[in-house]
C-alpha cells in the first residue's frame, strides 16, 4: 500500500450513471473519477446539470453507478445491497442539505437526536450528545424550540449538528449556503471547514456559490458528468470566475 | 425513533384533529348502530325478559317466541308428569283488538298467566297488586301501552294532549269488559302493540272463538336438574319442543328460544342489512377520512422520511414509526368514538327510545375494525415511503 492510500477518504473510479430509457436517456455522468483526502474540504463545482449532485448521491450511497468503482474511507460501496448501503450511510455519513430539511413538527433538539435514534442509541443519551453539539454549533438555549421560529443560518446550524452528531467521518454539503445571505454562509463555511480539519474525516461540499470558494482546500471542477479539473488553490478558481 | 414518531404526529394539531375526527366519527357509527341493531333486535325476544321462566315448552313447529302454534291443554299434563319437573304452567299469547271507551280500536298483546302460580307475572309493578288479578274482568297494562291506550284530551294551555290510562280505567276485549287493576313496567317488544296482562282462563274468555289457547308452557325444574337437562327429558318424554330462557344470543351451546327468536329475524328481515349498510359505511367513511388524512400527513413529511431514509433508517424502523403512528391515531379515536356512543346511548337509555345494546363485543369489533382501518392506512404510507429513493433528497 502506498503512503498516500492513507490519505485518500473518498475514491469514485469510471462511474456512469444514466437517468430514464434507452430512447430517452440522459448521460448525468460518464467516467467520471473523483478523490478526496483526509482532512480536507473539497469543493466541487460547474454549470448546473453537470452532474454534481448526482455524482454527490454515488458517494453518499444513496445512488448505485452503472459502471465504475466507490470508495469510501476504505469501504467499497460498488456491489453493495439496500441494506448494506442503508447501514453504511447511518455509521459513515452527515448530511446537509441546501433545503435544511428539519422536520418541522420537532424540535430542535429532536431533530438533531435523529441519526443516534437511528443508530439505537437510548434516548438519554443521544439527548445529551446533542445538547453538546447544539451547543457548538452556538445554538445553547434555542433547543427545545421549533426549528421554523430560527433563521436561515440558525436553521442551517440545526442541520450541521445533525449531520455531525454521531461523528461521521464523511460531511456532504449539497448546496448548503444557497438559502443563506453572504454572512450567515460565511459563517456556516467556517464552522463546517474548521470541522475537516481532522485526519478522521473529510468534507464534500457542493457549491455554485463562488464566495464561498475560499473555503475549500481544493476545488474539483466538473462539466458534462466528468470531472474536468482539479485546482490545488482556491484563490486562482475564484480569479477565473470573478 | 417512536417517541420522534409520535411528536411528529402531534406536532401537527389540525392534521391531528381531522385524523382523529375521521377515526372517532367511523368507531361512534360502527359502535352506536351496532348498538342501535342489537337493541331493536333485542326486542324481538322482549317476552323471554319479560316473562321470566326458566323453560319454555312449545309445539315442536314453532321457531321463535313471537309465532306461537297453539299446545292441547292436555299437554300440560303430559309434561307435568315428566320427571324433574317442578311444576308447569300454561301461558297464553296473542294479539287482539281493544275497543277503548271513545270508540277507537287498539292492538293489543294479550298475556294470559297462571292464576295460581302467577309464572309469567311482569316484575314490577308501579301500581296495583297481581293479586287483583283474581277479580272479575281484570287486567294489568304496562305503563307504555297506558299511555299508547290514553285517550286525547284538550290541556289546560288548549292543545291536544294524551291521558294515559290508569287504575279503574275500563276497556273492552271482544265486548268483554276489562278493568284496569294495575300498571306494571315491562321492556317493550318489537312486535305487538301494548302488554295486557290477565289470567290464563280470562284470556280464553277474551279471545271467544279460540279453540285452542295454550301457547306456550312454563316450566320450573326441580331443584338440582338444570333447564338445559330438563329440556331433554322434556323432547324426549312429550315430542314437544323446549327451549332455556337463556338471553345470551351468543351462547351456541344453549337451546334458547331467544337467540333462535334473534337468528329467525336476522334471516326473516331486512333490519340485519339495513344496520349492516350503516356499520359499513362507517368503516368506509371511517377508511376514507383517515386514510386520506394519514395519507397526506405521510405525503407532507414525506421529503423528512426520506431524509431519514438517506440518513441511514431501514424501511423496517420507518414502517413501525408509521405504525406507531397510525395505531397512536387508531387508539385514541376509537377512545373518542366509543365514549360518544356510550354517551349518546346512556342518553337514549334514559328517553327509552331507540333501544340501546353496547355488549362489549361490539366495542372490541369496533376497536379492532379502527385498529383495521390504521394498519391500511399505515400500510399505504408505507407504500409511499418506500417508493421515494434516497436520493431525493438532494433534490429540491
Ligand atoms: N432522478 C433523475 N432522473 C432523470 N434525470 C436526472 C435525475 N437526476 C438528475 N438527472 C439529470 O442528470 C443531470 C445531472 O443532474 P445533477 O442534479 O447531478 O446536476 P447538478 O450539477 O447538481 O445541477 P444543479 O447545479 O442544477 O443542482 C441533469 O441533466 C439532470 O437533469
Ligand atoms: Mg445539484
Amino acid at each position: 500500500m502506498s503512503p498516500l492510500a492513507h490519505t485518500i477518504a473518498v475514491r469514485a473510479s469510471g462511474v456512469d450513471i444514466f437517468f430514464g430509457t434507452l430512447e430517452n436517456q440522459v448521460v448525468a455522468l460518464q467516467q467520471a473519477d473523483f478523490e478526496a483526502r483526509r482532512g480536507e474540504l473539497i469543493m466541487l463545482v460547474g454549470p448546473s446539470g453537470c452532474g454534481k449532485t448526482t455524482l454527490l448521491s454515488v458517494i453518499a450511497g444513496t445512488l448505485t453507478p452503472q459502471a465504475g468503482t466507490v470508495e469510501v474511507f476504505g469501504q467499497r460501496l460498488d456491489g453493495l445491497g439496500q441494506e448494506e448501503l442503508t447501514a453504511f450511510r447511518r455509521k459513515h455519513l452527515g448530511f446537509v442539505f441546501q433545503s435544511f430539511n428539519l422536520i418541522p413538527t420537532l424540535s430542535v433538539i429532536e431533530n438533531v437526536m435523529v441519526p443516534l435514534l437511528i443508530q439505537g442509541r437510548p434516548y438519554d443519551e443521544a439527548h445529551a450528545r446533542s445538547l453538546a453539539i447544539i451547543d457548538k454549533v452556538g445554538l445553547k438555549g434555542r433547543e427545545d424550540g421549533r426549528p421554523n421560529a430560527l433563521s436561515g443560518g440558525q436553521q442551517q446550524r440545526v442541520a450541521i449538528a445533525r449531520a455531525l452528531v454521531h461523528e461521521p467521518p464523511l460531511l456532504i454539503c449539497d448546496e448548503p449556503t444557497s438559502a443563506l445571505d453572504k454572512d450567515t454562509g460565511g459563517h456556516i463555511m467556517e464552522l463546517v471547514r474548521d470541522l475537516s480539519r481532522s485526519p478522521e474525516r473529510c468534507v464534500v461540499v457542493v457549491s455554485h456559490d463562488h464566495r464561498i470558494f475560499r473555503f475549500a482546500d481544493r476545488i474539483a471542477e466538473m462539466e458534462d458528468g466528468r470531472i474536468s479539473r482539479v485546482v490545488d488553490d482556491p484563490k486562482l478558481l475564484d480569479a477565473t470566475h470573478l | 425513533m417512536y417517541r420522534l414518531a409520535l411528536n411528529m404526529l402531534f406536532g401537527d394539531r389540525a392534521k391531528l384533529a381531522m385524523l382523529l375526527c375521521g377515526l372517532a366519527f367511523s368507531a361512534l357509527l360502527m359502535a352506536q348502530q351496532s348498538s342501535v341493531f342489537f337493541g331493536i333486535m333485542s326486542w324481538t325476544y322482549t317476552p323471554m325478559v319479560n316473562i321470566r321462566a326458566q323453560v319454555w315448552v312449545s309445539d315442536p313447529m314453532v321457531e321463535q317466541v313471537n309465532d306461537a302454534k297453539p299446545l292441547r291443554d292436555t299437554d300440560l299434563g303430559r309434561v307435568r308428569s315428566v320427571d324433574g319437573v317442578a311444576w308447569a304452567a300454561p301461558l297464553h299469547t296473542s294479539f287482539v283488538q281493544a275497543r277503548m271507551q271513545d270508540g277507537n280500536f287498539k292492538l293489543i298483546t294479550l298475556v294470559g298467566i297462571d292464576a295460581d302460580t302467577f309464572a309469567g307475572a311482569p316484575a314490577i309493578l308501579t301500581q296495583g297488586r297481581i293479586e287483583d288479578l283474581r277479580l272479575p274482568d281484570t287486567v294489568i297494562v304496562d305503563e307504555w301501552g297506558a299511555a299508547l291506550m290514553g285517550r286525547m284530551t284538550v290541556g289546560p294551555d288548549g292543545k291536544p294532549r294524551s291521558m294515559p290510562l290508569k287504575v279503574g280505567d275500563t276497556f273492552e276485549v271482544n265486548d268483554i269488559q276489562a278493568r284496569i287493576v294495575g300498571i306494571c313496567k315491562v321492556r317493550r317488544a318489537f312486535t305487538g302493540g301494548p302488554f295486557v296482562y290477565t289470567t290464563y282462563d280470562r284470556a280464553k274468555g277474551y279471545t271467544l272463538g279460540a279453540r285452542r289457547t295454550l301457547s306456550f308452557m312454563l316450566v320450573e325444574p326441580q331443584k338440582g336438574v338444570t333447564p338445559a337437562e330438563l329440556c331433554d327429558r322434556i323432547e324426549r318424554g312429550t315430542g314437544l319442543k323446549a327451549w332455556t330462557s337463556d338471553t345470551v344470543i351468543w351462547n351456541w351451546g344453549e337451546r334458547s328460544l331467544a337467540r333462535n327468536t334473534f337468528w329467525w329475524f336476522w334471516t326473516n328481515t331486512g333490519i340485519p342489512f339495513s344496520f349492516g349498510t350503516a356499520v359499513l359505511l362507517g368503516l368506509f367513511v371511517g377508511i376514507a377520512i383517515s386514510g386520506q388524512t394519514f395519507y397526506s400527513f405521510v405525503l407532507e413529511n414525506l421529503k423528512y422520511f426520506a431524509a431519514i431514509k438517506a440518513m441511514g433508517a431501514g424501511m423496517g424502523v420507518i414502517a413501525r414509526m408509521l405504525f406507531v403512528q397510525a395505531f397512536t391515531a387508531g387508539l385514541i379515536g376509537f377512545g373518542l368514538g366509543a365514549g360518544m356512543a356510550q354517551g349518546i346511548g346512556r342518553a337514549m337509555i334514559e328517553k327509552g327510545m331507540p333501544p340501546f345494546v353496547m355488549y362489549p363485543q361490539i366495542l372490541w369489533a369496533t376497536f379492532v375494525l379502527v385498529l383495521g382501518i390504521s394498519f391500511v392506512s399505515a400500510i399505504i404510507g408505507i407504500i409511499k415511503v418506500s417508493r421515494v429513493d434516497a436520493a431525493s433528497v438532494f433534490r429540491g
